[in-house]
């Protein structure tokens, strides 16, 4: 069992030779599909024992999760290194980092591996991007004036991405309002349309557009692939899709998408320990083009193509980009792969979600079309949640005096709206979910509730 | 004894440095080589510098934190993570003699911290603060990082970079001042403004310490706007007051000679007006409340080896004197060792032991025939595949100005090799590094193996 191993001190007599681990080439488009190679019941709760098991974790959107098996194929990935480093550097490193890449790249469909490199997280992809559009600012090939377009409900530390890079270098930003509750992806189509038009006002070229393919809070599923469309359509220059939810929640095809550039992160659902990310760069020939994209740490390995650039910028551990091959080997254990745990996770939450909002008499943020593996729960308005901060003390008392784990967006009502439904628990479910889970936090919920218990009287 | 459970919601007590560890005794020669039992065995490792040692104690505590994160992230997340992360900065203010825990940031790595220097500087370019040609100064034997750093941040947006020559061999630091003036008044020429040096604290190859005390003491004279020390290896190689040094930036890893994982480093960014612009590239949510808190969240990852630093210094204190006792005790066994290499190769070293620290340079034989870098770097694999002895070697190109070049009884030397000491070696290591270059200088087919294009 694997679970020992976090528990030995030391690592004495672990032994340490020249061998790699886990370098069998693991077959991506052949999951289980006899009854002795599917994972049990057991074997999934075996793989995530670690976890805190008082809590109903519910909020895998937020840091993801890991099973033994990953991280004992990290361990040794950081033992190789640990043992002898010049030799893990010179021989090791590199062709375990393009191993990796290689199964990205099939994963979501890119022509090229040098489209694919690896970075800590979305919120690094994102540096790297708009790093690229301030020095198209800085360096006059954008007007000062010309705009980059992002949800509104962009990640906050997009939002300070381009602020740090775009404002500052003289774009303007034009934010797309998003309605939410949402009914169909059409009206989300109908406001980023406006909002493009926006940015072409007084001649002004839209130079970028970030667009969520899943947003974060609160979470729906944008309908990507319209979108990246419009913008084509609408001669924007460049589309980067922020999908930080993305590979393991929804479908990620770059072909089908069709982005300049593509982020998501590796450690929410597809397994991978924190932290690793990929960004894709599609390579044109255009003459925006792609290849002025620069990990902001620079190392000697500048200038040889961002893939290259971010496998080495200085001596850190990059093991959590090393074990990409172990993490397809255990999603492979189930019964379709990815995709069998992609539609497992969305039917089980969506179920989850519908069980819910009929107790309280609620509603779901969006239709099921529009979720992946979370969707967002109207809670009961007697709750009294009326600011954020009402929103991060509900979720600060289910956490310690319920042991729920489960984020809670603050929706501010609208002119005229009555009685509206103002807080909306975001919802997941991963493999290692119970349904006991979700009782857990409805039972938590309705004790608030008959307590007469409000957001007013939790403590900051 | 501190509590090596890492802390959960409590306060962060300050820790005293000079306290005497309540231990019956120091650590032992055979807890040492537990600790390090990890190591691959049988081979010679004095390459302390490139990538650092850490001891199995701590990267037992490392462990119990990537638990703690598995275990509950977001608990991690809103109650443990930046307590810790402050009681590291906390300890390192101490180290280093800050004034100010706000002066301190913790980064993955001297890499990075050059990064967030050299972005500010090129945005002052970049928003016309600064002139075109205005100019960033730094050593020609920079970190090849640090240098490509420049080209990214200095070069492109319009500043010029100035190379100050290291002479190497160096015979003392006032060789390497006269250069530096040199180079300070060529940065100057034309009515430029020096915008920036960066100077090494301890270079890395050729691996010399710098009279970086006298060198920032000059660029104040000569009215460099700011000063950034480049101390990859100086926390555990050499005493670091960065009140005395006096530098603007300062920035060091603490996974060489400081005995945490890979990777952690602190920049130091005395508080003035500038130091208000500087921002860690990866933007979160964070931006705008300072880099030490930018710095704290870049987004998920694991953190651990940021939060080990009270661990690390645990580790340290085991052995007599501390992290004094320890950095007295390498250079003295590296200068040791270095003088028996010398002797026994006939060759030299590369600079007086007061110029050195934990790491030292060697020459090889010039009999070996090492005509290039990429002869150096073939030497290493050999020695690593066929001697296990990890060194790295430093092709030392012959000096142009017609000084006389330094030679050993068969010829010109080229090459050196940079032998390190940390707490895990014996003289066992560097004796075999002895013995195989008599080895290879015995085999006459020696050039046409190891160099054969």
């Amino acid at each position: 069992m694997a679970t020992h191993n976090l528990q030995n001190h030391t690592l004495n007599g672990d032994h340490c030779d020249s061998t790699v681990p886990s370098s069998k080439k693991p077959k991506l488009s052949s999951p289980a599909t006899t009854t002795t190679t599917i994972i049990s019941h057991s074997q999934i709760q075996s793989e995530f024992s670690h976890h805190d098991l008082s809590i109903a974790r519910i909020n895998n959107g937020s840091f993801g999760s890991c099973p033994q098996s990953v991280i004992s194929a990290q361990k040794q990935w950081q033992l190789q290194f640990l043992c002898q480093p010049d030799h893990f550097y010179y021989n090791q490193l590199k062709p375990g980092i393009l191993h990796s890449r290689s199964i990205v790249k099939s994963l979501i469909n890119a022509d090229h591996v040098d489209e694919v490199s690896l970075v800590d997280n979305a919120t690094t992809a994102a540096a790297i991007v708009l790093q690229k559009s301030a020095r198209s600012f800085y360096e006059g090939r954008y007007d000062k004036g010309d705009v980059a377009v992002m949800l509104h409900y962009a990640y906050g530390s997009v939002k300070k991405s381009v602020e740090a890079y775009v404002t500052r270098a003289g774009g303007r930003v034009i934010e797309v309002q998003l309605p939410f509750p949402v009914k169909s992806k059409e009206e989300i189509i109908a406001k980023f349309r406006k909002a493009l038009e926006k940015g072409k006002e007084n001649g002004k070229k839209v130079r970028l557009a970030v667009i969520d393919h899943v947003t974060s809070m609160p979470s729906v599923v944008i309908p990507i692939k319209e979108l990246v469309k419009i913008c084509r359509e609408e001669g924007v220059d460049q589309v980067f899709v922020d999908a930080a939810h993305g590979i393991g929640c929804v479908d990620v095809d770059m072909k089908e998408i069709g982005p300049d550039f593509y982020t998501s992160n590796l450690y929410k659902w597809f397994f991978c320990p924190p932290s690793v990310a990929f960004l894709y760069s599609r390579k044109s020939s255009g003459q925006d083009n792609n290849d002025d994209l620069h990990h902001p740490v620079v190392s000697h390995e500048y200038g040889n193509g961002l893939a290259v650039e971010s496998s080495w910028i200085g001596n850190r551990d990059y093991s959590a980009q090393l074990v990409v091959p172990s993490v397809l080997e255990f999603i492979n254990k189930f019964p379709g792969g990815i995709e069998g745990i992609k539609k497992r996770n969305h039917e089980a939450v969506v179920e989850m979600g519908e069980m819910l909002v009929k107790e309280w008499g609620t509603h779901l943020g969006c239709p099921p079309e529009m979720c992946g593996s979370m969707v967002m729960v109207g809670l009961p308005v007697c709750l009294g949640i009326y600011s954020e901060s009402d929103a991060l003390k509900l979720r600060t008392h289910l956490r310690n005096n319920f042991g729920v784990e489960v984020p809670i967006y603050f929706r501010a009502p609208k002119d005229g709206e009555v009685d509206p439904v103002t807080g909306y628990a975001r919802i997941s479910h991963q493999v290692y979910n119970k349904v006991d889970d979700y009782y857990k936090f409805r039972d938590a919920i309705n004790k608030i509730v008959s307590d007469g218990t409000t957001c007013a009287c939790l403590p900051n | 004894m501190e509590n090596k459970d890492p802390p959960n919601g409590e306060s962060a007590h300050h820790h005293q440095l000079t306290k005497k560890p309540r231990l019956t005794r120091f650590i032992t020669e055979s807890e040492i080589r537990e600790e390090f039992a990890h190591h691959q065995s049988g081979i010679a490792r004095i390459n302390n510098g490139s990538f650092g040692s850490c001891p199995g104690s701590v990267l037992a505590a490392q462990r119990k934190w990537q638990l703690k994160f598995l275990q509950q992230p977001d608990d991690f997340y809103f109650n443990t993570l930046r307590k810790g992360i402050l009681h590291s900065r906390t300890l390192v203010k101490d180290l280093i003699n800050a004034d100010d825990v706000d002066e301190v940031s913790l980064v993955d790595n001297a890499t990075t911290a050059a990064a967030i220097v050299l972005q500010q500087i090129g945005r002052s370019f970049a928003d016309g603060k600064f002139h075109e040609n205005d100019a960033v100064l730094m050593l020609h034997c920079a970190y090849e990082a640090v240098k490509k750093s420049m080209q990214a941040y200095v070069t492109r947006t319009g500043g010029s970079v100035i190379e100050v020559q290291l002479p190497f061999p160096v015979n003392s630091d006032e060789e390497i001042i006269a250069e530096f003036r040199k180079g300070l008044e060529k940065g100057k020429a034309s009515g430029r403004k020096v915008r920036l040096a960066i100077i090494d604290h301890i270079t890395s190859m050729p691996c010399v310490v710098t009279p970086v005390r006298e060198l920032v003491k000059i660029c104040r004279e000569e009215g460099v706007d700011q000063v950034f020390v480049d101390a990859a290896h100086a926390l555990g190689s050499v005493k670091v007051d960065v009140k005395e040094i006096g530098a603007d930036f300062y920035a060091s890893n603490l996974h060489k000679w400081f005995f945490c994982p890979p990777s952690v480093a602190f920049l130091y960014c005395k508080k003035t007006s500038s130091s208000s612009d500087v921002h860690h590239p990866v933007v979160s949510h964070e931006y705008g409340n300072g880099l030490p808190i930018e710095s704290a969240w870049i987004g998920t990852r694991d953190y651990s080896s940021q939060l080990v630093v009270p661990s690390a210094l645990e580790f340290v204190n085991r052995f007599e004197g501390g992290l004094d006792g320890i950095m007295n005790r390498n250079h003295e066994k590296i200068v040791e060792v270095g003088k028996m290499l010398a002797e026994s190769w006939g060759t030299n070293l590369g600079a007086p032991p007061e110029m050195c620290a934990g790491m030292i340079m060697v020459s090889l034989p010039s009999r070996l025939r090492v005509m290039s870098q990429d002869d150096a770097l073939r030497l290493r694999s050999h020695l690593r595949s066929n001697y296990g002895v990890e060194v790295p070697i430093h092709y030392q190109a012959p000096r142009k100005n017609g000084e006389a070049a330094v030679k050993d009884k068969d010829g010109f030397i080229m090459a050196y090799a940079r032998i390190s000491h940390q707490v895990y070696n014996t003289f066992e290591d560097y004796c075999k590094l002895r013995d195989a270059i008599y080895q290879l200088l015995d085999d006459p087919q020696i050039s046409k193996k190891l160099f054969a294009e």
